[in-house]
């Protein structure tokens, strides 16, 4: 474990060096050409159908009717962009955290961070009486971003006091621990205000627990927007710490990094990502994960190639995600059993990215190599 | 282990299992007061609550019917069968922790850590919510089958890595996918009762009755004592794979037989209470600190009567502080056993191969 993984040795580095090592800058215009076009994708899919022309036609300012000028530029052409942000944030924040702790099972939601911006959530709308309603409005939404902010970083904060040892060092594998823990004592407390919401608000705190992307709006775009522009070029900004970190804490001190004090300033990046993005499309999961995970295995080891990949890489998976959950129904699953069963909810994309993610994990195991 | 308390001992201990067996009469006394405890928890469950009925009624109604027919059926139709399901549920937890624990070698293993107890809820959370026509009682069957996706998982993970912390990374992802199924599944199939969501997530006896102690009960009669029959295979394992295979064991076979026994009291759990958080990890570690030893053999036992003790203890709590609201008792075990998990983790050197 204490090995960093994915050292490319210098004997094999000719023959081993992978598709993207050799391809980094088409790979990633790739992928930045992607996003454009799969926004697009997002936006002419849906249930009002509106083809590619006439999505295009909204979006440049000539719409086909008022109708489709409302539903392309007011509810889905912010939820792509929302969705976009998030995905790089979750992306960010997992290739932070799995490089800090030298770990590739590591992902966001283990610093505590999701979990406390969730219960922060929870705790608004069901014990704040009117807040549901407020926030109901197609056009409001900046209170519980907030909040959520401001309960991520609890509790991140929380995960980090518990993990410091007495020479005031975190062991970063004991910081991953106590966050699961921390996670599953705030999700019990999230459990019980769910228990006593009404079924408005319960159907609203689903989409927090699991993390969707329905229902965002400009507003929503406005609060995630400002926190990305900060956020991720400073993370870029840290590349090059992380990866002298990655080579472990001795050698890192013998190059004259302050360890503690790096890890600590990466730790709160990674926090300061999760919680924008938990606090604006919900808990999310797998995708920060899983986003890394895919840019190490096309780049290798060194991070000025994987965080921008994981970056790019994991906004497109929850915008494919996302169209995924905008386009699917089961509803023949529920049809075989019950034929009254109305089908009026969709699917939250977080629940798709679980889907989709866990294949993806099993395989990550199944390749003992690279995970274990 | 010394004691407890004894931090540094432990760490001692944690490098080298003491697998020495705590002398009999030690077994033999803390049995006989935590049977005690049990029994006094259990009466007192019955006793409290909105009405409140003495003791000696108690027995009066339990023994002859008692003359009050409200407080007869307070006693026998509610509490009764809601502090029964406590107990087979406490007690299943203990002894399903100790096996996981000792057969995996990893002091944090635990039906909810591991992500097992979300593959048990997300099978009943699916036939429960699509009404599927399953024979009565035969939902413990339903959650054993998901409870074992996620243990053969799990071991499958245990050729890979002997690491607690990587097994534990691995059981939180596993948790979270099921979770999200489990979310999915009630979003579809039930939008207009996302609330019942809940009963999967978190486990609770509130308003269970003799139904359910009657799903319950076959498979912790059969369940319990078949745990404790492994008790010295337990102790194999405890060795370490290698010393444990020289010893004449077949370690994979013996892990999954223990798996499977484990996940099936865990099942039982799941199918009637739903995720009753941390009760299978506290429970065993508060029964070997109390014995000062690691014998699975003499461990089981102690840490059923223990669960047993804890979940009713904890129910009995969870109803009566906030009254008239009640708290699910699985919000209680969590928030008494995390702080407990974090001692654990105190324990574990990290990043070193523990087992």
């Amino acid at each position: 474990m204490a090995e960093p993984l994915h050292l490319i040795e210098a004997g094999t580095r000719p023959t081993g060096r992978p598709f993207a090592v050799r391809f980094f800058w088409p790979v990633l215009g790739g992928g930045l050409l992607a996003i454009p076009l799969l926004i697009g994708v997002h936006i002419a899919v849906g249930s009002a159908d509106i083809g590619i022309a006439d999505t295009f036609r909204a979006l440049f300012g000539s719409p086909a009717s008022d109708a489709h000028d409302t539903i392309v530029n007011n509810l889905r052409l912010p939820r792509a962009l929302v969705a976009v942000l998030a995905g790089a944030m979750l992306g960010m924040a997992g290739a932070l955290l799995q490089s800090i702790t030298r770990n590739p099972l590591a992902e966001p939601g283990l610093l505590g961070v999701t979990g406390g911006a969730v219960l922060a959530i929870t705790a608004y709308i069901v014990l704040i009486p009117d807040a549901s309603y407020r926030d109901a409005g197609a056009d409001s939404g900046l209170p519980i971003p907030l909040v959520g902010m401001v309960g991520g970083l609890l509790a991140g904060a929380t995960v980090y006091a518990l993990s410091r040892s007495r020479t005031g060092g975190v062991d970063p594998m004991r910081l991953i621990l106590i966050g699961v823990l921390v996670a599953s004592v705030v999700s019990s407390f999230a459990s019980l205000l769910l228990v006593r919401s009404g079924d408005y608000d319960t159907r609203r705190l689903i989409q927090w627990t699991v993390g969707s992307t329905g229902g965002r709006v400009w507003a929503h775009f406005h609060t995630i927007w400002p926190i990305a522009l900060v956020t991720l070029p400073l993370s870029i900004l840290a590349i090059g710490w992380a990866n002298v970190l990655q080579l472990g804490d001795d050698v890192a001190r013998g190059l004259g990094l302050r360890v503690e004090r790096t890890r600590l300033t990466l730790l709160v990046l990674a926090a300061a990502l999760t919680a924008g993005a938990v606090s604006v499309v919900g808990a999310i999961g797998f995708i920060g994960l899983i986003g890394p995970h895919a840019a190490r295995l096309s780049t290798g080891s060194n991070l000025r190639r994987q965080f921008p990949l994981s970056m790019v890489f994991t906004a497109l998976l929850l915008l494919v995600a996302d169209i995924v959950a905008r386009t699917a129904t089961i509803g023949w699953v529920a049809a075989y059993f019950d034929d009254d069963a109305g089908f009026t909810a969709s699917l939250p994309v977080g629940a798709t990215t679980a889907l989709l993610g866990a294949p993806f994990f099993l395989y990550l195991l199944l390749r003992r190599k690279t995970i274990l | 282990m010394t004691t407890i308390l004894d931090a540094e001992a432990t760490e001692e201990a944690e490098k080298t299992p003491r697998v020495t067996a705590a002398r009999p009469r030690r077994v033999v006394t803390l049995g006989i007061i935590l049977v005690l405890v049990v029994a006094l928890v259990s009466i007192l469950a019955v006793m409290i609550g909105q009405t409140a009925i003495s003791a000696g009624e108690v027995i009066d109604i339990l023994l002859t019917g008692g003359d009050d027919r409200v407080k007869n059926v307070v006693v026998t139709e509610v509490r009764l069968p809601r502090m029964l399901v406590g107990l087979l549920a406490g007690a299943a937890l203990g002894v399903s922790g100790v096996m996981l624990q000792d057969a995996l070698g990893n002091p944090l293993a635990e039906p909810a850590l591991l992500g097992v107890s979300a593959g048990g809820a997300l099978a009943v959370a699916a036939i429960v919510v699509f009404a599927v026509p399953i024979p009565a009682g035969t939902l413990p069957f339903f959650a054993l089958i998901g409870g074992l996706v996620a243990g053969a998982i799990i071991i499958g993970a245990t050729r890979l890595t002997s690491d607690p912390i990587r097994m534990i990374l691995i059981g939180a992802a596993l948790g979270a996918f099921f979770s999200a199924l489990i979310t999915t599944v009630i979003v579809l199939a039930d939008p207009d009762n996302l609330r019942r969501l809940t009963r999967f997530l978190i486990g609770s006896i509130i308003g269970r009755d003799w139904r359910h102690v009657r799903i319950m009960l076959p498979w912790i009669a059969v369940g319990l004592p078949v745990g404790m029959v492994f008790g010295r295979t337990l102790n194999l394992l405890q060795l370490g794979d290698e010393l444990a295979e020289g010893l004449g064991l077949n370690v994979v076979r013996a892990r999954t037989a223990i798996f499977v026994v484990a996940i099936a009291l865990n099942a039982a759990v799941i199918s009637v209470c739903g995720p009753v958080g941390f009760v299978a990890l506290v429970a065993p570690h508060l029964a070997r600190g109390l014995l000062a030893t690691t014998d699975s053999r003499q461990v089981l036992p102690i840490a059923a009567l223990l669960g047993a003790a804890l979940v009713v203890g904890a129910d009995l709590l969870a109803r009566e502080v906030l009254r008239p609201a009640e708290l699910p008792v699985g919000v209680f075990t969590t928030l008494v056993g995390a702080p407990m998990a974090l001692y654990v983790l105190r324990r574990i050197r990290v990043g070193q191969t523990v087992g």
